[in-house]
């Protein structure tokens, strides 16, 4: 190759903010409290600032380079070591090479832009939400150390070229991960909290680590001294064709497992709701936009394996995918209408979105490996644009969380600071027992927080997929692959059935939490005094607003590639290509499929919706007016409200809903299993281990004393005894040697 | 007293610089900077600091402590320039059998006992660790009551167990395995918890007695052997004890049938590893260690976790393993099951333990179990990966007790649970305790991880699914360690929760000593974790070397 090129320097994107870490660490530690270093450094957020600008500017070089090539270079040999084949007896140790590399594809490209640019637009929205906060004083150094340290986990897992650096950075980044949740290590709810999340994360790994073992093995023979697990050989289709399918898919179906941990599906979904437990720009960043995504990321890096496969050999696995997405789906969504937690509905709208993405990739697989390439690129490019706008939307939707759940802090500081008078109330506003995230305490904050107000507006419809806006375009097209999957194989009807399902449920607690937070009359007093005042907060809501309402020219500009529509290629305008979008939504040749897409904008866009608007609907309070794109909503949800007399404690009292508060018992179950079952044969195991392997030892040690003490009973000390001991044995020896003779 | 010091000093340099500039080959570069030098300073410091007057031994202490931390940094510097090739050009691609730096002089004619020392890709890792490890353990423990003879023990132990190490004769072998003892059990007799006594105790006869069955293994090896006339051989005997030669005689005879006979293969090999088990240590012979690490002071434990346990590792892979090959495969089974016990037996004991130094030294356990595990993969990975096993938890579990101790140090305690929300008061401690349990439960880009790694790639295509066992252990693993790290780091309200064992007191941070024994071992953590290559090539050429002299019949 020639020169230098920009892939050579790739390596920097995720390099930089790794070098960041240990900088601002330190150099929180030696300036901590000095006024420079908190008013202009913002205790390390412009540094950070300033890396991750340097990492996004370097990204999107390389995406305008990479737009439609592969790249791949080399960085680093990790280490060396050898491998013994005792069958080829000529040459029995050959070298295997453990290096890291660069490689960038679409499907890089795509999520290095997501991770650049939410760590970007986040970081911002750190700067105004960490540095307000007098509880953060002192530790926000630690905060952004950490947080650069999770992106360069991110991005080097995005860039990475093989499946062993790809698990390395994901390691990296459940470390943050635990580190960010534990961000407020006094509170034992947060170390319960990261405890949880890095254990049951880790509990996929091992499965991951297993598969990747079991993938290395596979390809030993075929990757020379290159390295097993390097993209270059494991996706080399004459490698592929060569390794025995059914152990394929078992190696495949353990690396799942770890994406199942990582993102949060059923059963492993547990941590996500608690890692709520970190500050909002941990939640926006790792636990809605990037990490969860790197489950994704895994599985739709199998794709190639799925293509070469002989045909129809990795079916099961692809079935299991979807199905687990479908579960996770409806039950996400379900524990969610019961939320009263702002960020823990989001928590559990992440998750069920998440699973959307399984359920596509799943049909994408299953097509691919069936050899329905058209679907299987259609479902492919919609599973990937869904990723692509869920991370923006979620990444929005938690920052818009958390300008309110910080102004609504500001607020009830300010309205104890008038109500008790002037005592010295400043640190204590976590003491009392006023909760800022309960939707409860909300309402009415429409006309109070009107960009934030905006931002989660946009942000929900894209999430419940109203048509036109983010992320509709990419969720009908989920729903619709699985649709067109299900037509060529009947099990595919069940996960098929239930996004179909989860898309009315979307609707409606999406709703619900926009009602609740921003509709009808101030619930408390603290509600009344919010107010949107905390600089840099706005400007990545802003940002993303407009990126959330314009993914409908990304979606034409690539409408080629998502419709499958190969023969047209790319569209020469991303007008022609909307409209073909938009032809191919809403006027299909195919009538099953336009039936579907009506079916499903009824469930999205009026069953759910208007079930959350006669519950939670209601006007603002007397003289307070919405902005006027907001403003028709909640009018319309007050007159929904209104008319309908629709009784709710029938349901609020069932057995479901109780159950439903209690996450339909997965963590009390696992709790309990950890605790009594794992933790008890571990105590039983440490008293076994020191009362009876060590009781045998004691025992030999008593038993030597009390035979020594016995034989010093021998030691009397009388001159007869001795001769006489004498004497014996004297006649025992020459009883002996005569014996022996 | 301190002229007298640096007159040793002087001659300990003396000793060896004059002949450095001279031809390369000729300098013995091991005998006297590595092993010689330590125990003989070390033992004129006892004799020196061994006062009976209590104001006398106090005034005495801290140039005693310096002139030893001085003095271990020779072997360091020694060992580092020859990694870096400062001194002489050290070609560490050897052959199997064949060793740098060799040197060799007669000792006991009659019985074929020579002093043979020499380093090769197996034993150089070692030696380095131990080098560097001695002063990062003086600096750690700097603060140690009766440091006048404390730091000495120390320095003595670091010169017996480089002579463990270097040794290429098993008589010498033998001696300083019995060596590394003698300064053990002092540290523990003298400077340990309450049961000290009896923890010394039990450490000394436990190991001792696998030592015994050992030497028995040894000494009917020396007599089996085939007679043979030269140097090494005794003239009364006309055996060796010199190592070079019964390999070379033990692999002819393998590569043209079976050296000694499969049987007595068979029971010799089973002798010497219940030796080396006992020190590993395996379970079920593994109960001297908790009681010896909880007693032991803080740098006992560093060294005894760091590079003791290693012996019986080293030991295993230069004797045994390297003379009966036949005797590997027979047991390959029960040597992989033994090494599954100890993995998962030590890491679910962990689990159960409320004791935070007790919990760390069952995880020494069940980190040992991986070596054995890699052993019986047959795998050059494998073996590679328990070569790198045992170098980076030589790093890691140093800073784990460094923790420990810190933690009894200033908290008086070592229950876990007894001091919670350690992150307000002692920054420092809480992020040396995060970082080296991190290390220790296997994160990548930490030491640890890449032998976990490799050896789980080296298990997968004899051993099949039984993988899950290690898997399950990385998970148990990180339950216990995070489970501490949570009820120790975490929790304890806005004020913290200040131990009662400190009646009251604000509890500090660590001391600069602890701060900058542990900060050296965290980088060479990170260091060793992100470019593992370092050490990794040297361990893989002396890996590939020993499996076409041992294992592959007719190699080289």
């Amino acid at each position: 190759m020639s020169g230098s090129e920009i892939i050579d320097y790739a390596v920097l994107i995720p390099l930089m903010p790794f070098l960041a870490f240990p900088v601002i660490l330190f150099l929180g530690r030696l300036f901590n409290g000095t006024p420079t270093w908190v008013r202009d450094v913002k205790e390390g957020g412009i540094i950070a600032l300033t890396v991750m600008g340097a990492s996004l500017v370097l990204t999107l070089l390389v995406i305008k380079e990479h737009m439609n090539k592969v790249g791949a270079a080399d960085v680093f040999t990790w280490f060396e070591s050898s491998w013994w084949d005792s069958t080829n007896a000529s040459d029995p140790i050959t070298t295997k090479i453990f290096g890291f590399g660069i490689y960038i594809d679409h499907l890089t490209i795509m999520l290095l832009f997501v991770a650049a640019f939410l760590c970007f637009l986040i970081n911002i929205f750190s700067i105004g939400y960490m540095n307000t906060d007098s509880i953060n004083d002192n530790r926000n150094h630690r905060f952004y150390a950490e947080f650069v340290l999770f992106c360069s986990g991110m991005l080097g897992m995005v860039l990475a070229d093989s499946f062993l650096w790809l698990f390395i950075f994901w390691e990296l980044m459940g470390l943050c991960s635990y580190l960010l949740i534990g961000f407020y290590y006094e509170r034992p709810s947060a170390a319960y909290a990261a405890k949880k999340a890095f254990l049951t994360t880790r509990v996929g790994d091992v499965f991951l680590v297993i598969g990747l073992v079991m993938l290395w093995n596979l390809f030993e023979p075929y990757a020379g001294t290159q390295g097993a697990l390097s993209y270059a050989v494991v996706f080399d289709p004459e490698n592929i064709a060569r390794v025995n399918s059914g152990d394929l898919q078992l190696a495949l179906g353990m690396m799942f497992i770890g994406a199942v941990g990582k993102s949060a599906q059923f059963p492993l979904h547990v941590w996500l709701p608690d890692a709520m437990e970190g500050p909002t720009p941990v939640s926006a960043l790792i636990h809605a936009a990037t990490m969860v995504n790197a489950g994704l990321y895994l599985v739709a890096r199998m794709f190639p394996f799925f293509m070469e496969a002989e045909i129809g050999t990795l079916s099961t696995l692809a079935i299991v995918i979807a199905v687990i997405g479908g579960i996770t789906a409806v039950m996400a969504a379900l524990i969610a209408f019961v939320q009263i937690d702002l960020k823990k509905v989001l928590a559990y709208s992440t998750m069920s979105q998440l699973a959307y993405i399984f359920t596509g990739l799943g049909s994408a697989l299953w097509a691919a490996n069936n050899g329905y390439e058209t679907i299987a690129a259609f479902a492919m490019g919609a599973s990937l644009f869904h990723l692509f706008n869920h991370a923006m939307a979620k990444g929005m939707l938690f920052m818009a969380s958390g300008s309110v759940i910080h102004e609504m802090h500001h607020a009830h500081h300010e309205v104890a600071h008038h109500g008790h008078g002037d005592d010295d109330h400043h640190d204590d506003h976590h003491d009392d027992h006023f909760d800022a995230q309960s939707m409860e305490n909300m309402g009415g904050l429409a006309s109070r927080m009107p960009i934030t107000a905006t931002a989660m507006f946009v942000g929900s419809m894209s999430i419940i997929g109203i048509p036109l806006i983010g992320g509709f375009w990419s969720k009908e097209g989920v729903i619709a692959s699985a649709w067109k999957v299900s037509l060529k194989e009947p099990v595919f009807l069940l996960p098929a059935m239930l996004i179909l399902i989860g898309a009315g449920m979307t609707g409606f607690y999406m709703s619900r939490m926009w009602f609740m937070t921003f509709a009808g009359k101030p619930k408390t007093e603290v509600a009344e005094h919010v107010h949107e005042q905390t600089p840099w907060i706005p400007i990545p809501l802003v940002i993303l607003t407009f990126m959330t309402l314009g993914a409908v020219i990304l979606a034409g500009m690539h409408a080629g590639h998502w419709l499958g529509d190969f023969e047209k290629g790319h569209y020469t305008s991303f007008i022609d290509g909307i409209g073909a979008e938009m032809e191919y939504v809403f006027l299909n040749d195919d009538l099953f499929l336009m039936v579907l897409t009506y079916v499903t904008i009824g469930l999205s866009l009026i069953v759910g919706p208007s079930l959350a608007m006669k519950l939670y609907g209601g006007n603002l309070d007397g003289d307070q007016k919405a902005k006027p794109w907001m403003q028709w909503a909640i009018s319309l949800s007050a007159r929904v409200n209104k008319n309908s007399n629709f009784d709710n404690t029938a349901w609020a009292n069932s057995s479901l809903a109780t159950s439903l508060h209690k996450r339909l018992h997965f963590d009390d179950v696992y709790d309990a299993a950890m605790l009594k079952i794992v933790v008890g044969f571990a105590k039983l195991s440490a008293i076994f281990d020191s009362k009876f392997i060590d009781g045998v030892i004691k025992s030999i040690e008593s038993t030597s004393q009390e035979a020594s003490r016995r034989l010093r009973a021998l030691t009397t000390g009388s001159a007869r005894d001795y001769i006489m001991m004498t004497a014996l044995g004297t006649l025992v020896i020459f009883i002996l040697l005569w014996g022996v003779a | 007293m301190l002229i007298g010091g640096l007159l040793v000093i002087v001659a300990g340099i003396m000793a060896f610089f004059p002949k450095m500039n001279s031809s390369g080959e000729d300098i013995d570069l091991i005998s006297l900077p590595l092993v010689g030098f330590p125990i003989i300073v070390s033992c004129i410091l006892l004799a020196f600091a061994s006062q009976e007057n209590r104001s006398r031994r106090e005034i005495l202490a801290v140039p005693v402590k310096l002139f030893t931390l001085c003095a271990s940094m020779i072997p360091l510097a020694v060992s580092t320039a020859l990694f870096f090739d400062w001194l002489v050009i050290t070609d560490w691609d050897l052959l199997y059998n064949e060793y740098a730096l060799e040197k060799e002089y007669v000792w006991i004619e009659s019985i074929g006992v020579s002093w043979h020392v020499g380093m090769d890709g197996l034993s150089f890792p070692m030696v380095w660790l131990t080098t560097f490890l001695v002063p990062i353990t003086i600096i750690t423990t700097w603060d140690e009551k009766d440091g006048a003879t404390y730091h000495p023990l120390l320095l003595m132990m670091g010169g017996a167990l480089i002579g463990v190490f270097v040794a290429l004769d098993l008589f010498l072998f033998y001696v300083f395995w019995e060596l590394t003892l003698i300064p053990m059990f002092f540290l523990i007799l003298k400077w340990g918890g309450k049961d000290r006594r009896y923890a010394a105790q039990k450490f000394f006869i436990y190991t001792f007695c696998a030592s015994v069955i050992m030497l028995l293994g040894l000494i009917t090896l020396y007599f089996l052997q085939p007679e043979g006339n030269g140097a090494q051989y005794g003239t009364v005997t006309g055996r060796t004890f010199d190592m070079t030669e019964l390999f070379k005689n033990a692999k002819y005879a393998n590569d043209n049938g079976v050296f000694l006979g499969k049987g007595m293969q068979y029971v010799l090999f089973a002798m010497l590893m219940i030796g080396f088990l006992v020190k590993l240590p395996a379970v079920p012979f593994h109960t001297w260690l908790p009681d010896a690490h909880v007693q032991a002071p803080t740098g006992g434990s560093m060294l005894l976790a760091g590079v003791m346990l290693k012996m019986g590792a080293y030991g295993m892979l230069r004797i045994p393993i390297a003379i009966f090959p036949d005797a590997v495969v027979y047991y390959q089974d029960v040597i992989m099951a033994i090494g599954l016990i100890s993995l998962v037996w030590g890491a679910i004991v962990c689990l159960g333990q409320t004791n935070l130094k007790r919990m760390v030294a069952y995880s020494s356990v069940s980190h040992m179990g991986v070596i054995l595990l890699g052993i019986a993969s047959m795998q050059p990975i494998g073996y590679a990966a328990a070569l790198f096993m045992m170098f980076a938890h030589g790093i890691i579990s140093p800073m784990l007790f460094a923790v420990c101790g810190a933690f009894k140090h200033h908290y008086h305690s070592m229950e876990i649970g007894a001091m919670r929300g350690m992150a307000k008061w002692s920054p420092y401690l809480a992020v040396y305790m995060m970082f080296a349990w991190m290390a220790s439960l296997g994160l990548p880009l930490l030491a640890g991880f890449v032998a976990e790694l490799m050896v789980m790639i080296a298990f997968w295509p004899e051993y099949g699914w039984w993988i899950l066992l290690p898997g399950a252990v990385l998970a148990i693993t990180a339950a216990y360690y995070l489970w501490s790290m949570q009820r120790t780091i975490f929790e304890g309200g806005d004020e913290g929760q200040p131990p009662e064992s400190l009646n009251g007191e604000i509890p500090p941070d660590i001391t600069l000593p602890e701060n900058i024994g542990m900060i050296i071992l965290a980088i060479f953590t990170v260091i060793f974790g992100i470019f593992p290559f370092i050490a990794l090539g040297m361990m893989d050429d002396w890996t590939v070397a020993f499996f076409k002299g041992v294992f592959i019949s007719g190699g080289i």
